[in-house]
């Protein structure tokens, strides 16, 4: 039976196309979340998406 | 990097159609909640000059385009680590947004639960850091408990998923909030549950997307 954890390890090839998806999902996501610019333009833009997300504001 | 390419795509149209369904459950339920919460903080506002998007579509708005591109991030996770391991299909996809939810909300808002406008709170920074140091510890956390073999890795594993709890969030030293807390109780049952369904709904899409695709 195959498991989750009997998945063979990752092949060199794969490596990049999944590490710079990985990068630039966390990119975005922390971007978008944790961002504060000078004139609260992005915070402000985000902020009921960053309180219904529970991520960190004010 | 054609596979890259594929993995963008998969996670653009998942993370479009989850971030719009987030959007129209907030809509209906956590928008007015944090409306209500703002009257309690007009007065004591600061950076009122500050712009603003305008009530109704620009700020509805805004929130979808949030919602649409942290799902289009939240689901390049979730298809990068299912293509890592040969994965495929939405019950797979389910899974790992489980393990998303539980990484992104879950974990963090143990220390931090979600907030209405107008709590006081610890520092932004050091919240800020808790929280991503939490996350952090929570994926690799899971990563050795469930997915390695190797008994010292899943005992490692489980301390990981604790350590940030032993540390615990940090919290101003006299808490108050504005918005009574019956409001806020109710603001973090609801977001608990439409995140729960975003992720979910978010893993789903992914996987059956990955089906479609076939990779070098």
């Amino acid at each position: 039976m195959k498991t989750l954890a009997a998945s063979p390890a990752i092949s060199t090839s794969k490596f990049l196309p999944g590490f710079s998806a990985i990068i630039l999902g966390l990119t975005v996501v922390l971007g978008l979340g944790f961002l504060q610019d000078a004139n609260n333009y992005l915070h402000n833009a985000a902020h009921d998406g960053r309180h219904s997300a529970a991520f960190p504001c004010h | 990097m054609a596979d890259f390419r594929k993995l963008v795509a998969v996670s653009l149209l998942a993370g479009l159609l989850g971030g719009l369904l987030l959007s129209v459950l907030q809509h209906y339920q956590t928008l007015p909640l944090i409306l209500a919460a703002e009257q309690f903080e007009t007065p004591l506002a600061e950076h009122v000059h500050d712009w603003q998007p305008m009530d109704g579509w620009q700020r509805n708005g805004f929130t979808l385009l949030f919602n649409g591109l942290t799902g289009f991030g939240f689901a390049l996770l979730i298809s990068a680590s299912m293509y890592w391991r040969n994965q495929r299909g939405y019950l797979y996809g389910i899974g790992w947004g489980l393990a998303g939810y539980w990484v992104f909300y879950v974990a963090p808002s143990f220390g931090l639960p979600p907030e209405l406008p107008g709590t006081d709170s610890a520092e932004l920074h050091s919240r800020q850091t808790w929280w991503l140091f939490t996350a952090a510890a929570t994926a690799i956390g899971l990563f050795g408990l469930v997915l390695t073999k190797q008994r010292l890795l899943q005992f490692g594993g489980a301390g990981l998923l604790a350590l940030p709890h032993l540390i615990g969030a940090p919290h101003p030293e006299v808490a108050q909030a504005l918005a009574p807390e019956a409001l806020q109780q109710h603001f973090v049952v609801l977001t608990s549950i439409n995140n729960a369904i975003f992720w979910l709904t978010l893993g789903a899409i992914s996987g059956r997307l990955l089906r479609k695709v076939t990779f070098a």
